[in-house]
């Protein structure tokens, strides 16, 4: 009980004070694989002290429950130390109805986060299913150009991944990972892209499933749909999503050159008449994005922020432990 | 090779290609040109995709007629449809390579992408 308070205190402050200074340290995006380990390790750390803390809380309210027995038991047997013992109980009493409900919210936690990966696990392969059957399979240079340098399962995930173009007017390039990997590229995207600018683009979504990236982004998804008012989630799932863009994108840069990316950027990007007003913060990530290959990397100023972060995540790594440290100290 | 997954793709744009309902035999011979392929496959991998909704049937005879359940347009839009809804929870929404946007911020990037291109690529 005496650790369990001060852990609470803990993942709060980070989950609601931490997602300012991250957002402002990982926003330039000079080392977004940094940048998205040091919110994965704010997450983690959060969550891991909200776990222990509950399981303090409940070993407490377990505690509590043996003493309350006693306590009926002797009330029943004579009046030895009524007064006392019934204040105790009391108090263990409200301690377990918070147990109780504490692990109530854990479970209706749990149970959201499973439902929103699980749902976007069936959307994602009856969609994959679909995009495989109705589309061509890309022919051409591009589309077997798969040599990436990075090795393992993943990386040749992304190597193998199909890439099959969909009948549509409007310039779209996404991937679903899965079996097979898959590609989806509309002929409105062929049409507005040049042969290196496609190369960016597969170079891009094969970044994508050599990486990963879809459990980072169903993790943090899950996430902000278990704790949908946790700043810490709910903002970071946005970040999340946005650095591993990044990734991707210095993935492509390294590829096929950073002309190339940036033309297949605005080239998609533009490509289309759609309503101004649905657009903003997408908008608003596309010119980060290339406003950050457009710039030349200071190194100074990387350093900076990759030590700050670096400082950060130990803090943040180190945070659940220190903290039940002092709280036995004391 | 990507076996049944593949066929699947095949013998629906053969379908959707075809003009009128199609048995299991004409798509085999039609296949046969161009693949040795068994005609046992064929017909399991159709009724495959009739169970899971692509393909409709009507028997005719001994043999069933299949057509398809929606064109490849109507799929085609349903997907990008799913694709660029916001709302889905689809990965597809989550993976886009970019979104669209207006005529303002298009000129902006305009401009990025002269000073990127006038600079010796790095």
């Amino acid at each position: 009980m005496r650790l369990a308070l001060p852990l609470l205190g803990y993942a709060l402050a980070v989950a609601w004070w931490m997602p300012a200074p991250l957002a402002r340290l990982t926003a330039p995006g000079l080392g977004p694989r940094l940048g998205l380990a040091a919110w994965l390790t704010a997450m983690a750390s959060a969550l891991a002290a909200a776990a222990a803390a509950l399981a303090f809380l409940i070993r407490a309210a377990a505690g509590g429950w043996n003493g309350l027995a006693e306590v009926v038991c002797r009330s029943v047997a004579g009046h030895a130390c009524a007064q006392t013992v019934y204040q105790s109980a009391a108090f263990e009493l409200v301690l377990a109805v918070i147990a109780v409900v504490a692990a109530l919210a854990a479970g209706i936690v749990a149970w959201r986060y499973g439902r929103s990966v699980q749902r976007a696990r069936r959307q994602t392969r009856a969609h994959r299913e679909v995009a495989r059957i109705v589309g061509r399979a890309l022919t051409g240079g591009a589309a077997g150009d798969g040599s990436l340098v990075t090795a393992g399962a993943a990386a040749s995930a992304g190597r193998r991944a199909r890439a099959v173009v969909i009948d549509a007017a409007a310039p779209v390039a996404y991937c679903l990972w899965g079996r097979p990997a898959t590609i989806v590229l509309s002929s409105g995207a062929l049409e507005v892209l040049d042969p290196a600018q496609l190369g960016a683009v597969l170079a891009h979504e094969r970044a994508h499933l050599a990486g990963r990236h879809h459990l980072l982004i169903a993790l943090t998804r899950g996430l902000a749909a278990a704790f949908p008012a946790v700043p810490l989630f709910s903002r970071g799932q946005d970040h999340v999503a946005r650095l591993a863009e990044m990734c991707a994108d210095d993935a492509a840069a390294r590829r096929s050159g950073r002309p190339a990316l940036a033309g297949a950027l605005l080239a998609m990007a533009t490509g289309a008449a759609v309503p101004a007003a649905a657009l903003g913060a997408m908008a608003c990530a596309v010119s980060a994005r290339l406003g950050r290959l457009a710039e030349v990397p200071g190194h100074a100023r990387d350093a900076g922020y990759d030590l700050a972060l670096a400082a950060l995540m130990v803090v943040m790594a180190l945070g659940p432990g220190l903290v039940a440290l002092a709280a036995t100290r004391a | 090779m990507r076996g049944f997954g593949e066929l699947e793709a095949v013998i629906m744009h053969r379908v959707w290609d075809h003009a009128g309902p199609v048995t299991v035999r004409e798509l085999f011979d039609d296949l046969l040109r161009e693949r040795v392929i068994a005609y046992t496959t064929v017909m399991t991998t159709m009724d495959n995709l009739h169970r899971k909704g692509w393909l409709a049937r009507v028997k005719e005879g001994k043999a069933y007629r299949y057509t398809a359940t929606a064109s490849r347009e109507e799929y085609s839009a349903r997907l990008m449809r799913e694709a660029l809804d916001g709302g889905g929870d689809t990965q597809a929404v989550l993976s886009h390579f970019v979104a669209q946007m207006d005529g303002e911020e298009s000129d902006l990037l305009r401009d990025v992408v002269r000073r990127l291109t006038s600079r010796p690529p790095r």
